[in-house]
């Protein structure tokens, strides 16, 4: 598959003398909203351990690229496997145990505004495990402490601020101690300094529990710091997949004018910029 | 003309959309009542019953009120109208008749669909946009089974609840009112109401109550989940939720007695 066209990663040759199995193989995929088609034969292999970081610019598709890879949307055409089982040809019972496996931090955290910070946190063990109240309080109590939230397990989601709302997502999504780990724009909306610190988490929880992190972001400081590899997406297309370092030094114009946030003209004939202005483009 | 046709084409097609939407959540939240315990994913009593508190014991003050309005209003006019031709003393007939058959399953169902339809509306269609489903389904937890069935339970019992109960306030705010009319013993009438209503009254009314009940959850859960555009949405969605729900129970009260009374 495309994996094996695209270069294999630093850290994880540099850590294991073993070749890694792909944690997630997705193939030839492609998804539409309606008849907007957004993601054009996406292949992509993401290996076990390292910090995969999904970056471009608004509207490129890495948003709905997670959503495909986690499960929330089928893909129209193409494959997505997780642990080497294809997600979308699963039983609701086996899906259900690959999502024990896996945990995932939305944008805004999404916590549940019902719920306390330490019962958002408890909530897959309650729904998901038979384990008593008491072991429950101790592993909440254990995640908020290395999200560096203890003594706020009480405070309702409202009360949070958003960098304390985005890691008490994280606590609720290490909670089940998952092998793969997804963030949605975790640095959106922080000062750098809050960002800054939730990057290391990042990194903290990669090395200490050996996760698979796949961030999607837009953050180019932060992808830069945390990515063992980064994927660039631009309007659907895979534009590039490698190291850190070989992104930074890139000769594509295109990933160019991303990292260094230069907006790209569009060539556009004055006969054809005359019909949009009239409205039959 | 053809444009017209094409937004009257497009709009059925997602009325039936919705409908068939609202007929799977319906059915999956049924199959989770009864195989939520054997898949180790139950529908939990706690949540049950807190949807309870909010639909039905945290509504008494608000139909108390309402049911006796209802039945004071009945008292007045069925003198008034009985009157006309002398037959008050048989008022008590029209008004048991007409409060356990008719009025207090419909005053309660536009009740509750106003209160804790637009309520579950605005709850699913926040969370829908705060992307709190989209983390229930990540972590591996059913919303139908987690969101849906609870509240879908809670109206269940506690509409007909509310009903039985607002037959009573009802029917004793009429009392009152005649007894004092007219020269009859609040223990009479009673006894004269008792006497006239069967089994079958009371069922046709609890009947019309599940079935407002259902309608009520269904039809806040289909608005609250297909929302779209931010808080707007929510807001859209809730009011939404009201006008369908009062439009379901009036046409479904109208559909009811044609079929049962005939």
């Amino acid at each position: 598959m495309a994996g094996g066209a695209l270069p294999s990663p630093a850290i994880g040759a540099a850590k294991d003398e073993a070749p890694r199995r792909p944690v997630i193989e997705i193939e030839h995929l492609d998804a539409h909203y309606g008849a907007r088609q957004i993601l054009f034969d996406v292949n992509l292999d993401i290996f076990s351990g390292e910090i995969m970081v999904i970056m471009g610019g608004s509207g490129s598709g890495k948003s709905t690229l997670m959503r495909l890879a986690v499960g929330l949307e089928r893909p129209s055409a193409g494959v997505v496997r997780l642990f080497g089982k294809d997600i979308n040809r699963l039983k609701a019972s086996e899906m259900l145990n690959l999502r024990r496996r896996m945990g995932v931090s939305f944008q805004g955290g999404a916590l549940l505004s019902s719920l306390s910070v330490a019962e958002n946190i408890k909530l897959p063990l309650r729904e998901l495990t038979r384990l008593d109240e008491r072991t429950m309080d101790i592993m909440a109590r254990l995640k908020l402490e290395v999200t560096n939230l203890s003594g706020f397990g009480d405070l309702m989601p409202s009360e949070l601020s958003g960098g304390m709302l985005k890691r008490a997502a994280v606590a609720r999504a290490i909670v089940m101690d998952p092998s793969l780990l997804f963030f949605d724009e975790p640095s959106a909306g922080l000062d750098p300094v809050v960002a800054s610190a939730l990057d290391d988490l990042i990194l903290r929880l990669r090395d200490a529990m050996d996760m698979t992190v796949v961030v999607v972001t837009h953050d180019i400081e932060s992808a830069f710091k945390i990515a063992d590899r980064i994927t660039v997406l631009d309007k659907g297309r895979i534009l590039a997949v490698d190291s850190a370092e070989a992104i930074r030094n890139s000769g594509s114009e295109r990933i160019q004018n991303l990292l260094h946030r230069r907006a790209e003209q569009e060539a556009i004939e004055p006969a054809e910029y005359l019909r949009r202005l009239a409205g039959d483009a | 003309m053809l444009h017209s046709l094409e937004i009257i084409g497009r709009r059925a097609v997602r009325g039936m959309d919705e409908v068939g939407y609202a007929a799977a959540i319906l059915a999956e939240s049924l199959v989770w009542i009864v195989v939520g315990r054997r898949q180790r994913q139950p529908v939990r009593l706690p949540s049950v019953f807190v949807q309870m508190m909010e639909i039905g014991v945290e509504a008494l003050p608000i139909a108390t009120l309402l049911s006796a309005t209802i039945g004071m209003m009945l008292a007045i006019q069925s003198l008034y109208s009985l009157g006309l031709f002398g037959a008050e003393s048989y008022a008590y007939i029209g008004i048991a008749l007409s409060v356990t058959r008719e009025f207090s399953p419909l005053i309660i169902g536009i009740l509750i669909a106003g209160r804790s339809g637009s309520a579950l509306a605005a709850r699913l269609s926040t969370m829908t946009i705060n992307q709190e489903i989209d983390a229930l389904r990540v972590i591996g937890i059913n919303p139908v089974r987690f969101l849906v069935t609870p509240a879908l339970l809670g109206t269940l019992v506690m509409v007909p609840c509310l009903t039985v109960w607002s037959n009573l306030v009802s029917v004793t705010a009429a009392g009152v009112y005649i007894s004092g009319a007219l020269d009859v013993s609040f223990h009479s009438f009673i006894i004269q109401v008792i006497d006239v209503l069967r089994v079958d009254d009371l069922m046709h009314g609890l009947g019309k109550s599940a079935l407002f009940a259902t309608l009520i959850a269904i039809i806040g859960v289909v608005n609250g989940s297909l929302v779209t555009g931010g808080a707007e949405g929510v807001g859209r969605a809730t009011t939404r939720s009201v006008v369908h729900s009062i439009s379901a129970i009036v046409v479904t009260d109208m559909v009811f007695a044609f079929l049962v009374t005939r």
